[in-house]
């Protein structure tokens, strides 16, 4: 008898304490990040390590309110863009249409975000994209927040103000033929003949191409008809951009002019094959991306981030962290909904001081610090040297 | 179109050429033998481009060393999955399009395999750290040594398969089972012997393809995928039952992707962002006008008859 009112009384006990468990659970407010990024195809490993970030970044930010009391706590939700537009368009539909995320961290390059545009305007669904950059989703009044990269407009007169300070009467450009690549060739081209350049021609490389012999066969034909005055631009992915300089290293008139080309070509594996290296060091290659400031968090990030995933961050995965915070205080601020997390991110934006750099938007809720590092490589091929800024806002050089 | 740009695509259409010939060959004698239009071979050819990757990054730059890693590595690849997939649905009976799907299935293990492990190991856009260099030079015409390699171990490769197949015991069987899986049977063929040394050729040939597309651009998980359109392409063009006839398409796919289209380019404007329309417009073309493809122009005892 006595064992049966022991049995009985703990059964009783533990009812209780699940009863309060769920009245617990009732009382917590959970919000769901949707995540955009691409985890397949050539930008898997970009998409990846971008997650971890925001991962990161949501772990910290559900630790502090644990410990402030809160009951609000944040999930994400994650699906593929494909790297390609639909695939970006079916991941935003999936990732709102099965959890009901009001904001979506990403997606990543300006052709997923666009593709992603129609159904987040729709439905009122805020995107929050951390390294697109392409001028043709610069658009006042929609659903779309560029917090950390600022659009190729400004870099494009900086290559532009290169190219005619190097002598360059004719430029040709080889770009990715997407809505980054194109945005690049058409600013560039207004730029550079704007303020006196000649003649460019432009080739264009479907995005999915791994082998760039055909290309840069065009390239060098087109360098060779303009003859000495001619410098080479290269707006290209990481992966086409390994490609072509391996088909180009051989070449004779591709390594005898002077190149200029987007920070894809400054990977870490860019350099890791000598010939490579050597070609962008004789090729006198410069490149101009945005200064990534070390900041008192900048830090703490990389710690954290190898405390929690055991391995280094990638190239802008603090972009990723940062803009999943700008997306998290929004919503801290503003509540789970879109309208109003679309009408407070601006704010919040403007007084954001993250891992790389002070966000602050245009009227067009793209980042509006246009503060560019000018690198070139090192005449040993062992690194990237800065050697000079590039102050997008007041259109300045200013070389060391 | 100025000379010295005919002569680098002509030099191109060679060299991607015979690197299509060496993947193409594999899909057709696995259609062949198995009767089986295999997706999962874009994935050998990456998988035996990463073990020529992590080869070349151990120190060792011998090309043979790094292609016969490659080999192995596809070579098991492919086994694998015959043992482990595609074997026991054939035991089921089942459709063709179920087999096409598991080859699918199959292609897409194998990819995040390499995903996983490319992402724990960064191991993207690598490339096998053979050194480029110039061989020859005589005015446009310019050859690397890469061409030196390319050229001579696909031709080398294609004649031992040639061989193989006519002058082996294995390769007759090949044939025998290649012509009519039952009645090689009947007459007392080890049929799954046969299948199994298919495969390991299968594999193997996708693997040492992989290894010089990754000294010919860089390598990661999708550089298989994004070649088999071309692939397929090739190997429709060869009616997917002849050998010659799929060395020959591959040789035309590459002329089309590279000379025709700097022609185009040059003379007409045509952007070169069309390349990978090409293999498109060349299976539409030759399923619509001629779906048996060269197989006519070459039914010699050499190749593989259906």
């Amino acid at each position: 008898m006595f064992k049966k009112l022991v049995i009985l009384t703990l059964a009783l006990a533990m009812l209780v304490m699940l009863g309060a468990s769920i009245q617990a659970q009732d009382d917590m407010e959970t919000y769901v990040l949707g995540v955009a990024l691409p985890f397949t195809g050539s930008f898997g490993t970009f998409g990846q390590d971008f997650e971890r970030g925001i991962d990161l970044a949501v772990a910290q930010m559900n630790a502090e309110l644990e410990s402030a009391g809160s009951s609000i706590r944040f999930e994400t939700a994650s699906a593929d863009t494909e790297q390609t537009p639909e695939g970006a368009a079916r991941a935003l539909q999936t990732i709102v249409q099965t959890t009901g995320a009001q904001v979506v961290v990403g997606p990543l390059t300006t052709a997923e975000v666009l593709g992603a545009k129609q159904f987040a305007d729709e439905n009122g669904v805020v995107i929050v994209a951390m390294a697109s950059s392409g001028p043709a989703a610069s658009i006042p009044g929609d659903n779309i927040f560029r917090v950390i990269y600022p659009p190729d407009t400004f870099s494009s007169k900086a290559f532009a103000t290169i190219a005619l300070e190097r002598g360059h009467q004719n430029m040709v450009l080889l770009h990715v033929d997407d809505a980054f690549g194109n945005g690049m060739k058409e600013q560039f081209i207004t730029n550079y003949q704007a303020n006196g350049g000649g003649e460019v021609a432009a080739f264009a490389y479907a995005p999915q191409s791994t082998e760039l012999s055909t290309e840069a066969a065009a390239v060098s034909a087109a360098l060779a008809g303009f003859g000495d005055t001619a410098g080479f631009f290269c707006v290209c992915f990481p992966g086409a951009a390994e490609a072509f300089v391996q088909v180009a290293q051989i070449d004779p008139v591709l390594t005898s002019v002077q190149w200029l080309g987007n920070e894809a070509m400054t990977s870490d594996e860019m350099l890791e094959d000598p010939g490579h290296a050597q070609t962008l060091a004789n090729a006198d290659f410069v490149t101009v991306s945005q200064s990534a400031e070390v900041t008192p968090l900048t830090p703490i990030f990389n710690a954290d981030f190898v405390a929690m995933f055991d391995k280094d961050p990638g190239i802008f995965t603090n972009y990723a962290f940062d803009a999943a915070n700008i997306a998290m205080l929004t919503m801290l601020a503003a509540g789970n909904d879109g309208a109003a997390v679309k009408s407070m991110l601006p704010f919040i934006s403007n007084h954001y001081i993250g891992t790389a750099v002070q966000a602050f938007l245009d009227e067009n809720g793209d980042q509006a610090i246009a503060s560019y590092g000018i690198r070139r490589v090192a005449e040993d091929g062992s690194g990237f040297e800065v050697i000079g800024t590039y102050d997008g806002n007041s259109d300045t050089i200013t070389y060391k | 179109m100025p000379p010295a740009l005919l002569t680098t695509s002509l030099v191109n259409t060679i060299q991607i050429g015979s690197l299509y010939a060496l993947m193409a060959l594999g899909i057709t004698l696995t259609f062949s033998v198995m009767k089986l239009p295999n997706f999962a071979h874009a994935d050998y050819v990456s998988a035996g481009a990463y073990a020529a990757l992590i080869v070349s990054l151990s120190g060792v730059l011998n090309p043979v060393v790094i292609m016969t890693a490659a080999f192995i590595v596809g070579a098991l690849a492919a086994l694998i999955s015959h043992l482990f997939v595609f074997k026991p649905l054939e035991g089921r009976d089942v459709s063709l399009y179920t087999l096409i799907l598991s080859s699918f299935a199959v292609g897409l293990i194998i990819r995040y395999i390499l995903f996983l492990m490319a992402d724990y190991f960064n191991l993207f856009d690598l490339r096998i750290a053979i050194p480029l260099r110039i061989l020859f030079r005589e005015g446009s015409l310019i050859l690397s040594n890469l061409f030196a390699w390319v050229v001579p171990t696909s031709i080398l490769l294609v004649i031992a398969l040639t061989l193989l197949l006519n002058r082996t015991p294995l390769g007759r069987e090949m044939r025998a089972l290649a012509n009519n899986s039952t009645l090689a049977r009947v007459i007392g063929i080890p049929v799954e012997r046969v299948k199994n040394h298919a495969w390991l050729l299968v594999g193997g040939l996708a693997g040492v393809a992989g290894a010089l597309w990754g000294m010919q651009t860089a390598v990661n998980p999708l550089m298989g995928w994004a070649a088999v359109l071309s692939v397929f392409a090739a190997a429709i063009l060869g009616g997917l039952s002849s050998f010659t006839g799929t060395i020959l398409g591959a040789y035309v796919v590459a002329f089309s992707e590279h000379t025709v289209m700097l022609f185009l380019n040059f003379n007409f404007g045509v952007d070169l962002a069309y390349k990978p329309a090409i293999p498109f417009i060349i299976i539409i073309a030759v399923l619509l006008t001629r779906p048996q493809g060269f197989t006519q122009f070459f039914q010699r005892g050499g190749d593989l008859q259906r």
